[in-house]
C-alpha cells in the first residue's frame, strides 16, 4: 500500500476544509452583530483555493494518488475552477439575500462551502468510493439548503422532495455499485474497465449499468427522474436553486460521465440506448412543460431540464452510433460549461430583477425593461443566450453539440439531431416570451426600481462578460477540449 | 453458505425498501423505507468482499462510508421532518401538496 | 473499440415489463369479473357504523427524542473510523496518530458547535429562552 500524500494536488480540498473549520469557529464565537465575518472568510476561502489550482495548472502534470483513486489531471482541474467560480458567484448573490433574511447565516455558508468541497473532490474521483462520498458530500448540504427558509412551508416541502428522492437516488445508484463491485472485484475505474471488457449482455452487468443510470438521472434531474426538481427550485431560496441548478447538476452529470466513460465502456450497447431515451426525453417534456409556466423560477427549472437534455445529446448519440466517444465527452463539457455560465447569470437577473418587480410571477415583470433598462438587457442577454441566439455563448454550445452528432452519423443519431433541433425551436418561444413581457408589454404597477447589492452586481458583470466573450471568441474554450482529451488517454 | 443467498438477502431488503418508500405515509418511515435499501447495500457489499477476499478489503471499507453517509443522511432527514413538524404539527407525507406542476 | 448498438440486450427486460404488466392487468380484470359489485354509501364509509372520521387521529411526535435520535446517530457512527485506525495503529505509527487526533478535533468542534446552539439542553423551554437571550 502506498501512504504518500501529494498535498499540492489536495491543495484546493484543504483550504476548503481549513475554511469551513474557520468558517464554523467563528460562527461559534462571533457576537450575532459581527457574524458577516463568515460570509466574507468563506469567500475569501473560495478564492484563496483557486491559487493552487492555477499553479497545478501551469505546472501541467498529471497527479494520481492513492493507487489511482484520485487523479489530478487538466481535466480535473478545469472542473474544479468551473466548481470553485461558480461557487463564488453564488456566494455573491447570496450575500444580500441571505442578510434579508431572518435566519442564522454562518450556517448558510458553512453549507455551501461542504456542498463544494464535495464537487471538488468528485472531479478527481476515479474510483467508485471517492465518487460516491463526493456526490454525496455535494447533494447532502443541499438537501438543507433547499429548507433554508426554515418558516416557510413551501421551502420545508421544496427540501423534503429534494431529499426523499435524493436519498431514493442514492440507495439506487448504490445498488448498482455494489453489483458492479461484485461483478468485477474492482473499485477503481480503470480496474473495472479492464474487467468488463468483452463481458457485455451479462445480465447482472446490465442490471448494474441500469441502476446506476437510474441513480444519476435523478440526481442531473433527467426526465422521467424530474418531478423534484421544479418543486425544489421553486421552494427553494433562489441563490440556492442556481446553485442547483449549476453545481449539482453538473457534479451529477461529471460523475455519470466518468463512470460511463471510464469504467463501462465497453457496456455502451446497455447504456447508450438509456442516455438516448433520456436525452429525448428530457428535451421534450422539459421545453413542452416549461411553455406553460408562469413563475419565472419554474420555468427557468424546466429550462434546466431540458438543457439537461441537450447536454446529454453529444454522449448519447455518440456511443448509440458506436463512433468515438472523445469528441462527444469534450462537447457535453463544453455544453456544460458554457450552461454554467448563462444560468447563472440569469438566476442572479432573476435575483436582482424580483427585487423591483416584488414578484415571481411572469405577468408581474412587464415594464421592468423601462423602469430599470440595465436589468432588463441583462435578462435579455442571458435569456436569449439560454436560448442559443448568437453571438452569445449559448450558440456555441449548441453549435458544438450539433456538431459532434453529424461527426457520429448513423440513423438513431439523425433522429436525436431532429429532436434536439425541434426542441432548441420551442424553447426560442418561452425563453423570449420573458424577453417580450420585460420589454414589451406596458407595466400593470408603479415599479420601484431597487437597486442590486453590490456583490450582485458583480456577480452579474462577471456573468455577463463570460456570457459575452465565449459568444464572440468560442476559442476561448479550447482549454476544455484540450482537458478533456487528457482523460481519454488516460493522462 | 454461498454468496447467492446474501444477494438474494439483499435483493429482497431493497425491495422491501422500494414498496415502504412508495406507499408508508409517515415521513419518519418513509426514512426508514431507505435505511432498508441502504442496508441492502451493505449486505450486498460485505457479501462480495467475503467472495472475492480482495487485498485491500475494499468491499468493506465501502461498507464503512455507506454506513457513515447512510448516518447522515438520517441526521438530514431527521431534522427536515422535525422542520416540517414544527410548522404543520404532522409527519404525513400527503400533505406536502403545495405545489403542483 | 465501442460496438454499435444492439437492441437485442433489453429484449429480456421488455419481456419481463410485459409480465408483469400483463399480470397486473389480469389480475384486476379477473377480480371485476368474478366478484359481486354492489357498493351503497354504508359500503363505502371507512367504518359503516359509527361516528365519521373528520380528520386522521394526531400521532404522538416526540420532538425531543428526535433530536437526540439526530445526533447520537451522527457522532455515533464517527467511532467506525477509529476502529478502522485500531485494526492498524501500528503500521501508521505518529503519522496516523497526528490523523487521528486531527479528526477527532473536527468531530469535536462540531460537538462545541451542537453544545453552544444549545441542542444538548433536554429541557426544550430552557433552549427557546436561550436563544432569544442571544438575540436580544
Amino acid at each position: 500500500m502506498n501512504f504518500e500524500v501529494d498535498y499540492l494536488a489536495l491543495a484546493p480540498e484543504l483550504v476548503v476544509v481549513g475554511t469551513i473549520l474557520l468558517v464554523l469557529a467563528l460562527d461559534l464565537v462571533l457576537p450575532r452583530p459581527r457574524k458577516y465575518w463568515t460570509a466574507t472568510v468563506a469567500v475569501a476561502g473560495t478564492a484563496l483555493a483557486l491559487l493552487p489550482l492555477a499553479a497545478m495548472a501551469i505546472e501541467g502534470t498529471t497527479r494520481s494518488m492513492f493507487d489511482g483513486s484520485f487523479v489530478v489531471d487538466q481535466f480535473a482541474l478545469v472542473l474544479k475552477g468551473l466548481f470553485l467560480i461558480a461557487g463564488y458567484v453564488v456566494f455573491l448573490m447570496s450575500h444580500h439575500y441571505i442578510e434579508s433574511d431572518r435566519y442564522y447565516q454562518g450556517e448558510y455558508y458553512l453549507l455551501l462551502l461542504a456542498s463544494i468541497l464535495g464537487s471538488l473532490v468528485m472531479s478527481s474521483a476515479r474510483d467508485l468510493i471517492v465518487l460516491f462520498v463526493g456526490i454525496e458530500l455535494t447533494t447532502g448540504p443541499l438537501y438543507m439548503l433547499a429548507g433554508w427558509r426554515k418558516g416557510d412551508v413551501k421551502s420545508n416541502e421544496a427540501s423534503m422532495k429534494y431529499f426523499i428522492l435524493g436519498v431514493l437516488s442514492t440507495a439506487i445508484l448504490l445498488y448498482g455499485m455494489s453489483l458492479l463491485f461484485g461483478l468485477t472485484g474492482e473499485v477503481t475505474f480503470a480496474g473495472i474497465a479492464e474487467a468488463t471488457a468483452g463481458r457485455a449482455g451479462e445480465p447482472l452487468l446490465t442490471m448494474a449499468v441500469l441502476f446506476m443510470i437510474v441513480g444519476f438521472g435523478f440526481k442531473v434531474s433527467a426526465v422521467p427522474f424530474h418531478f423534484w426538481a421544479p418543486d425544489t427550485y421553486e421552494g427553494a431560496p433562489t441563490p440556492v436553486t442556481a446553485y442547483l441548478s449549476v453545481n449539482s447538476k453538473a457534479a451529477g452529470f461529471v460523475a455519470m460521465l466518468l463512470v460511463l466513460y471510464l469504467a463501462v465502456p465497453d457496456l455502451s450497447q446497455v447504456w447508450a440506448p438509456a442516455l438516448w431515451v433520456l436525452a429525448a426525453l428530457s428535451m421534450t417534456l422539459g421545453n413542452l412543460s416549461a411553455i406553460r409556466q408562469n413563475n419565472i423560477v419554474r420555468l427557468l427549472a424546466y429550462s434546466s431540464i431540458a438543457q439537461a437534455g441537450f447536454m446529454m445529446v453529444p454522449f448519447a448519440a455518440a456511443a448509440v452510433a458506436g463512433a468515438d466517444l472523445e469528441e462527444a465527452f469534450s462537447a457535453t463539457v463544453i455544453y456544460m460549461v458554457i450552461y454554467a455560465v448563462m444560468n447563472l447569470g440569469a438566476f442572479a437577473a432573476v435575483i436582482a430583477g424580483a427585487r423591483t418587480t416584488q414578484s415571481g410571477e411572469i405577468p408581474a415583470w412587464a415594464g421592468l425593461g423601462r423602469a430599470d433598462p440595465r436589468i432588463g438587457v441583462l435578462v435579455l442577454i442571458f435569456f436569449f443566450s439560454l436560448a442559443g441566439i448568437p453571438p452569445l455563448a449559448g450558440w456555441f454550445a449548441k453549435f458544438v453539440m450539433f456538431r459532434s452528432v453529424i461527426i457520429a452519423g448513423g440513423t438513431a443519431t439523425v433522429v436525436l439531431a431532429i429532436i434536439a433541433a425541434l426542441n432548441a425551436v420551442v424553447s426560442y418561444y418561452y425563453y423570449a416570451r420573458v424577453v417580450k413581457t420585460v420589454w414589451m408589454d406596458p407595466a400593470t404597477t408603479d415599479l420601484q426600481v431597487q437597486e442590486p447589492a453590490g456583490s450582485l452586481r458583480l456577480a452579474l458583470g462577471v456573468a455577463v462578460v463570460l456570457t459575452v466573450l465565449i459568444g464572440l471568441y468560442p476559442a476561448a474554450t479550447t482549454f476544455v477540449t484540450e482537458a478533456s482529451k487528457v482523460l481519454a488517454t488516460g493522462g | 453458505m454461498t454468496v447467492i443467498q446474501f444477494v438474494i438477502l439483499g435483493a429482497a431488503l431493497f425491495s422491501f425498501g422500494v414498496y415502504g418508500l412508495l406507499v408508508r405515509r409517515n415521513l419518519v418511515l418513509v426514512l426508514l423505507s431507505v435505511e432498508l435499501m441502504l442496508a441492502a447495500v451493505n449486505i450486498n457489499l460485505v457479501a462480495f468482499e467475503s467472495m472475492l477476499a480482495t487485498s485491500e478489503l475494499l468491499g468493506q471499507v465501502f461498507t464503512v462510508f455507506v454506513i457513515t453517509v447512510a448516518a447522515a443522511e438520517v441526521g438530514i432527514g431527521l431534522a427536515i421532518i422535525l422542520m416540517i413538524f414544527r410548522n404543520r404539527q404532522s409527519a404525513n407525507a400527503d400533505e406536502l401538496t403545495l405545489m403542483r406542476w | 473499440m465501442l460496438t454499435p448498438v444492439t437492441l437485442a440486450d433489453y429484449l429480456p427486460i421488455a419481456v419481463m415489463l410485459v409480465l408483469a404488466a400483463g399480470f397486473v392487468a389480469v389480475t384486476l380484470v379477473a377480480s371485476r369479473l368474478v366478484r359481486p359489485d354492489n357498493p351503497t354509501p354504508e359500503k363505502l364509509a371507512p367504518y359503516e357504523s359509527g361516528i365519521l372520521p373528520e380528520h386522521e387521529p394526531s400521532q404522538r411526535f416526540p420532538v425531543k427524542f428526535y433530536l437526540v435520535a439526530m445526533l447520537f446517530v451522527i457522532f455515533d457512527v464517527e467511532i467506525i473510523f477509529y476502529f478502522a485506525y485500531a485494526v492498524i495503529w501500528t503500521d501508521l505509527g505518529w503519522y496516523g496518530v497526528a490523523a487521528m487526533l486531527l479528526f477527532t478535533f473536527f468531530v469535536a468542534e462540531t460537538l462545541a458547535y451542537v453544545w453552544k446552539r444549545g441542542a444538548l439542553d433536554w429541557n426544550v423551554h430552557q433552549r427557546r429562552r436561550y436563544i432569544d437571550r442571544e438575540a436580544a
